[in-house]
């Protein structure tokens, strides 16, 4: 499947014969790709880090096929699966096509041609258009549009090649990774991988991935003993973990290019929390005699020096983007605060100021926020603490216990562990808090969310 | 034919009378076997027991070993330095309310708040080794401070006598 990019130069390809379209998108699409994140700035953008966000309405018009060719289908699969993903955006509303007087059907699919009004009565910002010049049929080319409604202005748009049935779910999510970049400047959750923990019986847990959107769901650890708290590693080979079986505690390693796992064991017998930093070194607890301390791993996953050591327990470790910011639990005051180490001058200062037990601190990429969990009259909830402001927001109310925030690389998703369904589940919220959506990751507790990146196959 | 199926008959009960008669002789000239009984095994064998029974508990979000369970301590230590065959997996635990990565440091803590009383105390360290379960592994299924209470433990698991 190949993808090339519209921007305001699109009309000058649909201009051209149908064989030498992708030709000529192929000379344009370096020309393209800078012209896309242009034309967003005029048209609306959304400031989803603010906490007065909004909302914007969106309707996608129905499909259309090229003159004289049937429509097979794929059209209405993609279009529920762009819808599926979209569902997953809190500041995006579907506008239902039972609201749009006259109906979603257009009788064009770009230029002046296209009837903004029915869907500006409609209360839709944004309007997807979706057209197969070939046909919907196998290995089928799609031409996704978004226009604003009320200007008429054209958004962004990408011509999508070759594609089969069973690529319409990642055209779908190719698709609303671009969108929400277009409209946020970051499109990174539908090209994220949630990595996380599973139960298969007792003392057995292993290593899961996930897309977001619950897609593409596969078990990439099976061995005995019990596994928790993955990590990935920055450049998308790696997922650590913590082991525990009968007689001891092991680092994991899942290497993605091998498909292969391996356990390291260390003198002291602990392991606990690892985590990747920029660098793709890993930061971890080890105990080396007297407290579990934070240690720092060299690239062979070998002991190198202690990050934070004190009289006290250190765990849990997670970093902003720069490596430079290390918030961590310690127990160094007493019950379990989170602290904010600097790594650049070591300089270390208690960051949660209320509630007598906070835990697994999660740093934002963008180093702003550290999202923590508070155990509460009510149970264990999710905190998130502007370091700039120095206030902080709870963003889960339960039911059931709220645990194991993970910040996403867009610094706005949260990922977090709740039993409110009677099980341990994995959900998402965001940085503002809201309603909390959740992954499907199958049967089995599933706990221990960290989101991760795979590139994309060169 | 029916002096054939008598004498049969008369031949098979002779037989197993005979043979009955045999097994009553042998039992009764020969004296049964008394058990063997290794002294030595069965002492180890109550040591580990009384290792193995004795369970330190811990009040929430702690590790000190409370007084009441040093005497306890004090006997287990007693009883490896007396039979150093004897090694001891000390195994701490936490209960459900803490979160997962700060229990397991919580569970080591408390592991080697035993291990360290214990070495203290004589024992040698080759014969001690720790693990931290966290809350993975309660003793106790349940919510509640009945339970809680029963989950914040170490366990000792002799695992060579």
């Amino acid at each position: 499947m190949q993808t090339f990019a519209f921007a305001r130069a699109d009309r000058a390809c649909r201009a051209l014969p149908a064989a030498g379209f992708l030709a000529a998108c192929r000379a344009l699409c370096a020309l393209c790709v800078l012209l896309t994140a242009s034309p967003a700035s005029a048209v609306t953008m959304i400031d989803i880090h603010s906490p007065g966000q909004n909302i914007v309405n969106l309707a996608m018009a129905t499909p259309l096929t090229g003159p004289s060719q049937a429509a097979a289908g794929l059209g209405a699969e993609l279009h529920k699966a762009i819808e599926e993903d979209l569902s997953f955006l809190p500041f995006m509303r579907l506008t239902a096509p039972g609201a749009v007087l006259g109906g979603t059907t257009l009788n064009a699919w770009q230029g002046p041609e296209l009837d903004f009004r029915r869907f500006q009565i409609a209360g839709a910002d944004l309007l997807i258009t979706a057209y197969w010049p070939k046909g919907d049929g196998s290995k089928s080319t799609v031409e996704l549009r978004v226009f604003e409604t009320f200007s008429g202005s054209f958004v962004f748009g990408n011509a999508y090649a070759g594609i089969t049935r069973d690529e319409l779910s990642n055209v779908a999510d190719r698709f609303a990774a671009d969108l929400m970049e277009a409209l946020t400047g970051n499109g990174d959750f539908f090209r994220s991988t949630l990595a996380f923990a599973r139960s298969g019986g007792p003392k057995k847990r292993d290593i899961w991935l996930v897309r977001p959107t619950g897609k593409e769901l596969r078990q990439i650890t099976n061995i005995p003993g019990t596994a928790m708290s993955p990590a990935w590693s920055p450049d998308g080979r790696y997922v650590v973990f913590g082991h525990l079986d009968d007689s001891s505690h092991a680092l994991g390693v899942w290497d993605r290019l091998a498909n292969q796992v391996k356990l390291i064991r260390f003198p002291g017998n602990t392991v606990i929390g690892p985590c990747f930093m920029p660098d793709n070194k890993v930061a971890v607890s080890l105990s080396t005699g007297n407290y579990p301390d934070i240690f720092l791993l060299n690239h062979k996953f070998e002991r190198e020096r202690p990050l934070e050591a004190s009289g006290a327990i250190n765990v849990s470790p997670s970093f902003d983007a720069t490596g430079t910011k290390m918030a961590f639990t310690s127990s160094r005051l007493g019950g379990p605060q989170i602290f904010l180490k600097d790594l650049g001058t070591g300089a270390v200062r208690r960051i949660s100021m209320n509630g007598g037990y906070n835990t697994e601190a999660s740093f934002s990429p963008d180093g702003t926020l550290v999202a923590f969990t508070r155990l509460t009259d009510q149970g264990h909830r999710i905190f998130v603490l502007d370091l700039v402001t120095g206030q902080e927001r709870q963003v889960s109310f339960g039911p059931g216990r709220d645990e194991q925030p993970s910040f996403a690389p867009d610094s706005y998703f949260l990922a977090f562990t709740s039993d409110r369904s009677g099980q341990k589940q994995i959900y998402l919220t965001t940085r503002h808090g809201g309603d909390p959506k959740r992954v499907p990751t199958g049967t089995g507790d599933a706990t221990f969310p960290r989101w991760g990146k795979i590139p994309a196959q060169q | 034919m029916k002096g054939l199926k008598n004498l049969g008959l008369v031949l098979a009960v002779s037989l197993v009378l005979g043979i009955g008669a045999g097994c009553a002789k042998k039992t009764t000239e020969v004296p049964a076997e008394a058990p063997v009984v290794d002294s030595a095994a069965t002492a180890v064998d109550m040591a580990a027991q009384t290792i193995t029974d004795g369970i330190v508990y811990f009040d929430f979000d702690k590790y000190d070993v409370k007084p009441e369970y040093r005497e306890m301590l004090r006997q287990k230590a007693e009883l490896m330095r007396q039979y150093p065959s004897i090694r001891v997996r000390i195994e701490g635990n936490c209960d459900e309310r803490g979160t997962q990565e700060y229990n397991l440091a919580l569970g080591e803590r408390r592991a080697r708040a035993a291990y360290e009383y214990m070495v203290m105390l004589g024992v040698n360290p080759s014969q001690l080794e720790m693990i931290s379960y966290g809350k993975e592994r309660p003793a106790v299924q349940g919510t509640g401070e009945q339970a809680w209470s029963m989950n914040r433990r170490d366990d000792f698991r002799v695992i060579a006598r």
